[in-house]
């Protein structure tokens, strides 16, 4: 049930919170970590943050196009949300999107039941594939905790096959399958704007299919005002401004900037973020050897005196 | 006077004293050679009163028909009415009890009020169908434990046998031992016949006190490790603690808030037609207990939940 779900309770906010939320993390990061550093254009801005999570946004959804075997959209539209979700509370600084991005699709593809080995899944990354598959199951843990464990997420795809039936039945209209690709291609650009955390999976649905009508240049205002609104109009003025909205959002997606911009954003990315959660960074390595011999020290007592002496060493 | 015989084919004990009357929950005898004859199939009915009878519940006859009779009713109402003195609250519920017992047993035996008293027993049945159980199942353990005791006695008293035997066999042998000692002693001792037979004579007595005396071994009834040889000491779990039931469930129909237009009710879906747009379950789906019904239900569902602006 939707109106008892975390995702309404935690994770529907108005679109002033989102902006909010993303300043405070963004800045939090460079209090935290920038004491030493004068120069504030050493860090990214938030604006700069929101053009590369857009970009890795791309990437994601490329991934999940791509992904063999063929990836049902309900798990793309799941590690959107996980996606989103976790950068309201991160900023990319602390954690890169490359590898958040596909950490979020390996968790999706648990959670909506899309079975598949991490093998197979890592198959399908360009690159070092161990360290690809190392760096997933290490941050696997860390997304759910950011997501507070919230892992349920409610899609617009089953209430656009409800919207479907419900207009089949109660509307005489000509072939509403027709409206089908019309609906997938919006709901594709919606997963690139915030809409999925500000209006609920119903309303994104019934935008979809209102859009598609109008473009296939069908009306189903009657649909709207007669049928499904027939007992509650006091309720349909706001709908139809939450309708609104969310066909602007889609439709006014900003254009990417072009590849310099973005290649230098990913230069000043990599010089900035915190070296702590950078695999590939010396400081990453040894804390994670740290880490191992601590965990050795707890399992094997009989070798605690020869790792503290090689520790001071 | 009447003589003791089989009612079909008319022979008596004095013309084939190796004559062996049967008997079966009808109370009618039969010699052993009618019931072959009878019975050759495994059932078939009383040559006297009609009533189908089985092979397999005919035995040998001990006591006058009618006391078997009355046996075979008793032994069958027992089973039902087993409740015991501590199962009542008073000394005087548990006489009527048994008064009552005694009834039905005498009503079945002399065919009073037949139809009657059988309803009383269904009814007394189905009211204490649990007591009953359960009290069959008490007995069938005293049952058991009485038979672990009986077992246990006969094994001590077999011992017991053996080291007898033993000994004595024992003595037996060093009673002819002496004896060939004693003969040999007196053939070539040149001593006093007289005192040699007095000395052993002594020994004898002697001898035979010790064994008198002498304590039978301590029987074996457990293995090195200690567990008995019997099978005693299978069966003896700890009773299942009775958990306290609490107040019955009730069902609620839960209260969804759907923030929505309202949605049709479950049965509506097929009476409004909605199934006609969706793809029928197949054989197999039907068989795991899917229904397109129910599909379609959440999916209209979640098309009018949270469509409400908040």
């Amino acid at each position: 049930m939707y109106a008892k779900s975390t995702q309404k309770r935690n994770w529907t906010l108005t679109a002033d919170e989102l902006i909010n939320l993303r300043v405070k993390h963004n800045q939090e990061f460079i209090a935290t970590n920038g004491a030493h550093i004068d120069n504030q254009s050493y860090f990214l801005n938030p604006f700069e943050e929101s053009i590369l999570l857009r970009q890795y946004e791309l990437q994601l959804k490329e991934f999940c196009k791509r992904f063999e075997p063929p990836m049902p959209p309900y798990v793309l539209g799941t590690a959107f949300h996980y996606f989103k979700r976790f950068y309201l509370y991160n900023s990319t600084m602390n954690y890169h999107p490359k590898e958040i991005l596909a950490t979020c699709v390996y968790l999706a593809s648990k959670t909506e039941e899309f079975n598949i080995s991490i093998q197979q899944f890592v198959s399908n990354v360009k690159g070092d594939r161990n360290k690809a598959m190392e760096i997933i199951l290490s941050n696997e843990l860390l997304l759910m905790k950011e997501l507070n464990f919230n892992l349920t997420i409610h899609n617009p795809f089953r209430p656009i096959e409800g919207f479907l039936i419900d207009i089949k039945t109660r509307c005489d209209m000509q072939n509403p399958d027709k409206l089908r690709k019309g609906i997938d291609e919006f709901l594709e650009k919606s997963f690139l704007t915030d809409c999925c955390l500000i209006y609920s999976p119903s309303q994104i649905a019934l935008a979809a299919v209102l859009h598609a009508a109008s473009k296939a240049q069908e009306n189903l205002d009657a649909y709207v005002t007669d049928s499904l609104f027939a007992n509650s109009t006091q309720m349909l003025k706001p709908l139809i401004e939450a309708v609104r909205k969310i066909r602007s959002m889609v439709k006014n997606i900003p254009e990417m900037p072009d590849k310099n911009t973005i290649k230098a954003l990913e230069k000043k990315l990599e010089r900035c973020r915190n070296q702590n959660f950078n695999p590939d960074a010396e400081v990453y390595k040894q804390r994670q050897l740290r880490e191992l011999n601590e965990e050795d020290e707890d399992t094997n007592d009989q070798d605690v005196s020869m790792m503290s002496t090689s520790n001071f060493e | 006077m009447e003589e003791d015989g089989c009612p079909r084919c008319k022979t008596t004990k004095y013309r084939n004293p190796s004559l062996k009357l049967m008997v079966n929950i009808c109370g009618h005898t039969l010699c052993e050679n009618c019931v072959e004859l009878l019975f050759i199939k495994g059932a078939n009915t009383c040559p006297e009163c009609n009533i189908p009878l089985r092979r397999n519940n005919f035995r040998v006859q001990l006591f006058d028909p009618h006391v078997e009779k009355e046996l075979d009713i008793r032994k069958r109402i027992l089973k039902d009415f087993n409740k015991k003195e501590e199962d009542f609250a008073t000394l005087e519920e548990h006489n009527a009890y048994l008064e009552e017992i005694e009834d039905i047993i005498f009503n079945l035996c002399h065919d009073i009020d037949i139809l009657e008293t059988n309803k009383r027993i269904e009814q007394y049945k189905k009211e204490n169908r649990e007591s009953i159980v359960k009290n069959r199942q008490k007995i069938s353990k005293e049952e058991f434990e009485l038979e672990v005791i009986l077992e246990n006695e006969k094994e001590i008293s077999e011992v017991r046998n053996k080291e007898l035997t033993v000994i004595q066999e024992n003595a037996k042998k060093k009673k002819t031992l002496e004896k060939e000692k004693l003969i040999d002693e007196l053939m070539f001792s040149s001593g006093d016949a007289k005192s040699i037979v007095q000395t052993y004579a002594e020994k004898m007595e002697e001898d035979k006190k010790e064994l008198d005396l002498a304590p039978p071994p301590p029987k074996l009834t457990k293995f090195s490790t200690g567990i008995r040889f019997s099978s005693s000491i299978q069966q003896q779990y700890l009773p299942v603690p009775k958990i306290d039931e609490g107040p019955i469930f009730i069902y609620e129909e839960p209260e969804i808030e759907l923030y929505g237009p309202n949605i049709p009710r479950y049965e509506e879906i097929s009476e409004k037609n909605y199934l006609k747009h969706i793809r029928q379950e197949n054989q197999t789906e039907r068989a795991g207990g899917f229904q397109s019904k129910i599909a379609c239900y959440r999916a209209i569902t979640e098309a009018m939940q949270g469509l409400y602006p908040f």
